[in-house]
């Protein structure tokens, strides 16, 4: 198995030497500080460093209240950073941008707007004309498997049609890089596989960058390229693990397959592990 | 099944209606005052009442000053209420300042204001102003709290300004709740109407009302309260469907009937 420790590659100079021409996201030493309501600094990251390459699915996998979440907003530029920077293409994150699109655990779609003026806000926003905007969003619906839905409000869709939407919607604005934040963690089991699934088909037509962030060790080994495991509390990178499995993967397949079971096995024994050691 | 209800439900409020009537006749019958005419006798009134154009005259003034108040309240009190709701230090300027107003009933303030702006338009549309205002605010505030914060982060990665995202969706998300203000606004603005015409008399709806009083016409008097009762039920009414209108998606959907029997 190919298990990296996390340290050996992510040292600042290597980065700087090597991977900078295929780097798409580069954290560098991050750390977050929060507030507690008892005026208590919580250390929810600590120096943090990680490059995403341009085109890889790279999940983040920890417990809850790791800290994968905040890493997560500090790419967006939802959160600024305590310590440390993170570099969209060698630029420096400041804020929200285009570039990044997330998708978040509670949808966060607008309400008040149907699914196809949901999924066209991004390109109108970005002036894109009306009718350019509604073809395309259009077959975007089209292709997270909602098609007859587009005058449907929010309220009136289940909790994976809200996903799709909201994954849609993100997808209208082509950013470069998706942010996902435990998308399928409000979703029963059932459905959960199948937009895992849709998520492959659809990812593996064009290879955006994928951020995603879950404490489902099966979903990670599944969807990803890299798996970058985390340490609860204070929020550390404990191992980053390259998924050598083939693509297109087809989970009928995979789930069979030795190689994806071991990954599994060898994760969830790594994180068993580590929950003794913290206790 | 479905006609049936339909029926019984646009049936029961006329079923209330009537009801409220036949207890004040008999219990004006049974109380045998001058001072309280039976519904018949207040009845009786309204159509001469309304055939006055002296009345409608009145009426219009009244209308006027609320509509003005409610509507320049309005305008102030929504982007007040979602600036409150989405930045703290301007939640924490305002809210004493609010906070010492909200107890005070407004017409208590009308001599003070009648001394500094006369018993003019000016004075009493204040009035009504200030009663619609806190109502408006308060909902709005708490509307522009509520708004997901996810919901604003997905808009900015879109590219919207922290302007735009006030607008394009904080007011949105906040509508229904800001809706809700503004129908118990509605309701205070006719409220303060009457009272601040109780006060400052010249005209109105208020000034008929009190006028009748002091002459001792009652049946005038208790004609006035349907007329002004009748007028809070249409606009009320009027306000919801607008409402109801606009934030059709937000409301919870009865299309499926959801009677089991």
């Amino acid at each position: 198995m190919n298990v990296k420790p996390s340290q050996s590659d992510l040292q600042p100079d290597v980065v700087a030497q090597g991977a900078r021409a295929t780097a798409m996201v580069e954290v560098d030493s991050v750390s977050q500080i929060f507030q507690t309501s008892a005026r208590e600094d919580y250390l929810a990251l600590s120096d943090i460093s990680l490059t995403v390459a341009e085109g890889a699915f790279v999940s983040i996998l920890g417990p809850s209240g790791c800290g994968k979440s905040t890493l997560l907003y500090v790419v967006g530029g939802f959160v600024n950073p305590t310590k440390g920077t993170a570099r969209m293409k060698g630029k420096p994150i400041i804020g929200p941008g285009p570039d990044r699109g997330p998708v978040f655990q509670e949808f966060a779609l607008f309400p008040w707007k149907s699914v196809l003026g949901n999924v066209m806000y991004g390109p109108r926003q970005q002036g894109v004309s009306r009718a350019t905007a509604e073809a395309q969003s259009r077959s975007l619906i089209e292709m997270v498997g909602l098609k007859g839905f587009e005058n449907f409000y929010p309220k009136e869709l289940s909790g994976g049609m809200k996903q799709r939407v909201a994954l849609a919607r993100t997808l209208a604005y082509h950013p470069e890089v998706l942010l996902m934040d435990e998308p399928f963690g409000a979703l029963d089991a059932h459905t959960r596989t199948r937009l895992q699934n849709d998520l492959l088909n659809i990812w593996e037509r064009d290879r955006k960058t994928v951020l995603f962030v879950t404490h489902s060790v099966e979903e990670a080994v599944f969807l990803s390229d890299k798996v970058v495991m985390m340490t609860r509390s204070p929020g550390r990178i404990r191992q980053i693990i390259d998924i050598d499995l083939p693509r297109p993967r087809r989970r009928s397949e995979l789930l069979l397959e030795s190689r994806y079971q071991k990954y599994v096995v060898d994760i969830e024994r790594m994180f068993d592990d580590s929950n003794v050691n913290e206790l | 099944m479905t006609s049936e209800r339909i029926f019984v439900t646009r049936l029961a409020p006329l079923l209330a209606s009537l009801g409220l009537l036949i207890v004040w006749q008999l219990a004006s019958l049974a109380l045998d005052s001058d001072s309280f005419p039976t519904a018949l006798e207040a009845i009786r009134v309204i159509p001469s009442l309304l055939g006055d154009p002296e009345t409608l005259i009145n009426f219009a003034a009244s209308l006027r000053r609320m509509a003005i108040g409610f509507g320049v309240a309005v305008a102030i009190s929504i982007p007040l209420g979602l600036l409150m709701g989405r930045s703290r230090a301007v939640a924490s300027f305002f809210n004493p300042l609010l906070m010492i107003i909200y107890p005070v009933p407004k017409a208590a303030l009308m001599p003070f204001i009648m001394l500094w702006l006369g018993v003019g338009d000016i004075a009493k549309t204040l009035v009504i102003f200030l009663g619609v205002s806190l109502p408006v605010i308060y909902h709005s505030f708490e509307g522009a709290k509520a708004v997901e914060e996810k919901m604003l982060w997905s808009g900015a990665a879109m590219g919207l300004s922290s302007a735009q995202r006030m607008v394009r969706i904080v007011l949105p998300a906040a509508l229904p709740e800001i809706l809700t203000g503004c129908r118990t606004g509605l309701v205070l603005a006719l409220i303060t109407m009457v009272t601040s015409e109780m006060i400052a008399r010249q005209s109105g709806a208020g000034n008929i009302l009190f006028n009748a009083l002091d002459m001792g016409q009652y049946d005038t008097v208790f004609a006035m309260i349907i007329i002004i009762g009748a007028l809070g039920i249409c606009l009320d009414g009027a306000f919801e469907r607008v409402r109801r209108r606009l934030v059709r998606w937000s409301d919870p959907q009865f299309d499926i009937p959801l009677s089991f029997s």
